[in-house]
């Protein structure tokens, strides 16, 4: 059933940011806005757990890290095709979300974050040495051969323009299978977990459950991103792993705004259009970013479309007024 | 002897999780650039050092130096963002920690800064017939030290209770008349203080460098999380289990010291989800 309302998730809004999106190799170079897609993918994923159900997780890399380990393991080793490896790096991230939600889910906000960090950084130091041999340890894992596919269409993904048309795809796929998880009675009461869990449980609503299966989802997102960016860099750098891009995505994700649909894809272009940027004339843009960061939280701690969307509130569909600790 | 070695980086964690867990009970912040006070305090021993030639003029400045850069961090960067949600401040922590380093890249270059150990410290004792370092041994003994003090100064002092009035209610403090605004920034610093003494004190043993900071954080968080969050007590016990966990591991299976931390973790918020001294009713 739609609403009278204006719904932020409906397909109006998947093709203006397609419409949006798509031409960008014209205006940015071809691998940037490949890569743009696919951090949007990430956050987009983590919003869901984030921005929707409120969960705060500061462990995402682990889904993200396992899905580029997964897919890159089963190109290298299994010798599968792009599409299986991508579904068992994709499905991987899912189910580990799933187990540490399980596991975890009645620990709130800050246990929750510092438990989901241990759990990403349990996988990224398994990764680091123990099982060096299988990841290559600190160098990551590299010489993942046959990154073409046949089917539909014969494609070399080694190459700029296909990767772009690749990754956009499941670009696309990823906002439509994310515009249906929002829409679904499901992902309607992800708000309300997040607003007030008690009254989600007292309603009769399965709020655990909500919660760990946004997780879940959230994670098979996380781990599809992952896995296109080992498609795309034919590599899996170890630093997918590290908290410090559970981090990232966070600050992109908040950048943009949380709890939108469209927050945290803008988040993503501007931070890595930023980074893009002064990368070309410093080599230090950690510095940049952080502090811009920093600045940002300071002043508009509802995000860069958060805050856009305030200015302009009366022609839109009212947002959901800011929880006071 | 490995019992020795896991105490003295024991006593590191003990100090950096007993600063993370005053901020966290006092302000109800996670500081997510805990670690890079730590490293802060490694190379304020070092530029200390070098002008003064004094490693104990150095270790304490050091945690003066950059309890007062905390202070300013509070004053400035933390203070707005207490009325919103607690995600706030943990994010603005975390840019802290992403630009801070990147800073000392600028000032400092990429390379690591040496700090020799004093003189009085270098070599080894005899304790019994086993050689022990005695560097290390220090830093079990400074450790007890400043616990202590600081034990003593929540408890007995008057400010010390104060401060732990204002964890409990800090409304109340305030309507007493006591600047509470202030008693989070001395909060703060005494926190971070205690990060930039653990990062003094590491020094000497593994150079100042702008990354250091980063895994000790999360470690430092898995000691308070193991301990409890906001209990001074945890912070200790988790900080020994720590140490000895790593130091133990290390001799059998080495690759396994950094993954069985969190692998303790985890067997212990699931036999105890508030950890061995967390209070019920928090979080």
């Amino acid at each position: 059933m739609e609403d009278k309302l204006e719904n932020p998730y409906s397909m109006k809004n998947v093709w203006a940011i397609l419409l949006v999106l798509a031409p960008m190799p014209l205006v940015l170079s071809t691998p940037l806005a490949t890569e743009i897609l696919i951090y949007a993918i990430f956050a987009m994923g983590f919003n869901l757990a984030l921005g929707h159900t409120g969960i705060l997780s500061f462990g995402h890399a682990a889904y993200f890290g396992l899905g580029c380990y997964i897919t890159g393991m089963a190109l290298r080793y299994l010798e599968l095709g792009v599409f299986p490896a991508l579904l068992l790096g994709t499905v991987a991230a899912g189910l580990a979300a799933l187990a540490l939600a399980a596991l975890a889910v009645k620990r709130q906000g800050v246990y929750f974050a510092m438990i989901s960090l241990a759990f990403s950084q349990m996988l990224y130091f398994l990764a680091l040495s123990p099982l060096k041999g299988l990841t290559g340890g600190e160098d990551g894992l590299k010489f993942i051969p046959k990154l073409a596919i046949e089917f539909p269409v014969t494609m070399d993904l080694s190459r700029p323009w296909s990767a772009y048309w690749f990754t956009l795809l499941f670009f696309a796929l990823a906002l439509f299978a994310m515009r249906q998880v929002l829409n679904s009675p499901m992902g309607r009461l992800l708000p309300a977990v997040r607003e007030n869990e008690a009254r989600v449980k007292s309603l009769g609503f399965p709020s655990h459950a909500l919660k760990i299966m946004s997780m879940a989802i959230s994670g098979l997102f996380c781990g599809l991103a992952g896995g296109l960016l080992t498609v795309y860099l034919g590599y899996v750098p170890l630093s997918t792993l590290h908290w410090f891009t559970s981090g990232s995505i966070m600050m992109m994700t908040i950048l943009g705004g949380m709890q939108s649909f469209s927050g945290p894809i803008v988040g993503v272009l501007v931070f890595l259009c930023l980074q893009d940027v002064t990368g070309n004339f410093t080599e230090r843009w950690e510095l940049f970013s952080g502090t811009l960061f920093m600045a940002l939280i300071l002043l508009f701690p509802q995000g860069v479309a958060g805050s856009i969307k305030e200015r302009f509130q009366h022609r839109m569909t009212p947002t959901i007024p800011e929880r006071q600790a | 002897m490995h019992v020795l070695l896991g105490l003295a980086l024991g006593a590191i964690y003990i100090l950096l999780a007993a600063g993370l867990t005053i901020v966290y009970g006092l302000l109800d912040v996670v500081n997510f650039a805990h670690g890079v006070f730590y490293m802060l305090g490694a190379y304020a021993v070092f530029l200390v050092i070098s002008l003064t030639g004094s490693f104990w003029i150095g270790l304490a400045s050091a945690a003066i130096i950059t309890g007062l850069i905390g202070a300013l961090a509070e004053v400035f960067l933390l203070r707005p963002l207490y009325e919103k949600h607690q995600l706030y401040p943990l994010l603005l922590t975390f840019g802290f920690s992403v630009a801070v380093p990147d800073l000392m890249k600028v000032v400092f270059g990429l390379i690591g800064k040496t700090v020799d150990y004093p003189e009085a410290l270098s070599g080894f004792i005899l304790l019994g017939n086993i050689p022990f370092p005695k560097y290390r041994l220090f830093i079990i003994v400074l450790t007890a030290v400043v616990m202590t003090s600081l034990w003593l100064f929540l408890k007995k002092s008057d400010l010390g209770m104060v401060m732990r009035a204002a964890t409990l209610n800090s409304r109340m403090v305030e309507a007493l008349g006591i600047d509470v605004s202030g008693i989070w920034t001395v909060g703060f610093s005494i926190g971070v203080g205690l990060a930039a003494l653990g990062g003094a004190v590491a020094a000497p043993m593994v150079s100042a460098s702008p990354d250091m900071g980063v895994e000790i954080t999360v470690e430092s968080f898995v000691v308070v999380v193991l301990g409890g969050l906001g209990s001074l007590a945890g912070a200790v016990t988790g900080g020994l289990i720590i140490g000895q966990v790593v130091s133990f591991v290390s001799l059998f299976a080495g690759q396994y010291s950094k993954v069985a931390i969190f692998i303790v973790m985890f067997i212990v918020l699931l036999v105890r989800p508030r950890g061995l001294f967390g209070e019920a009713g928090r979080h």
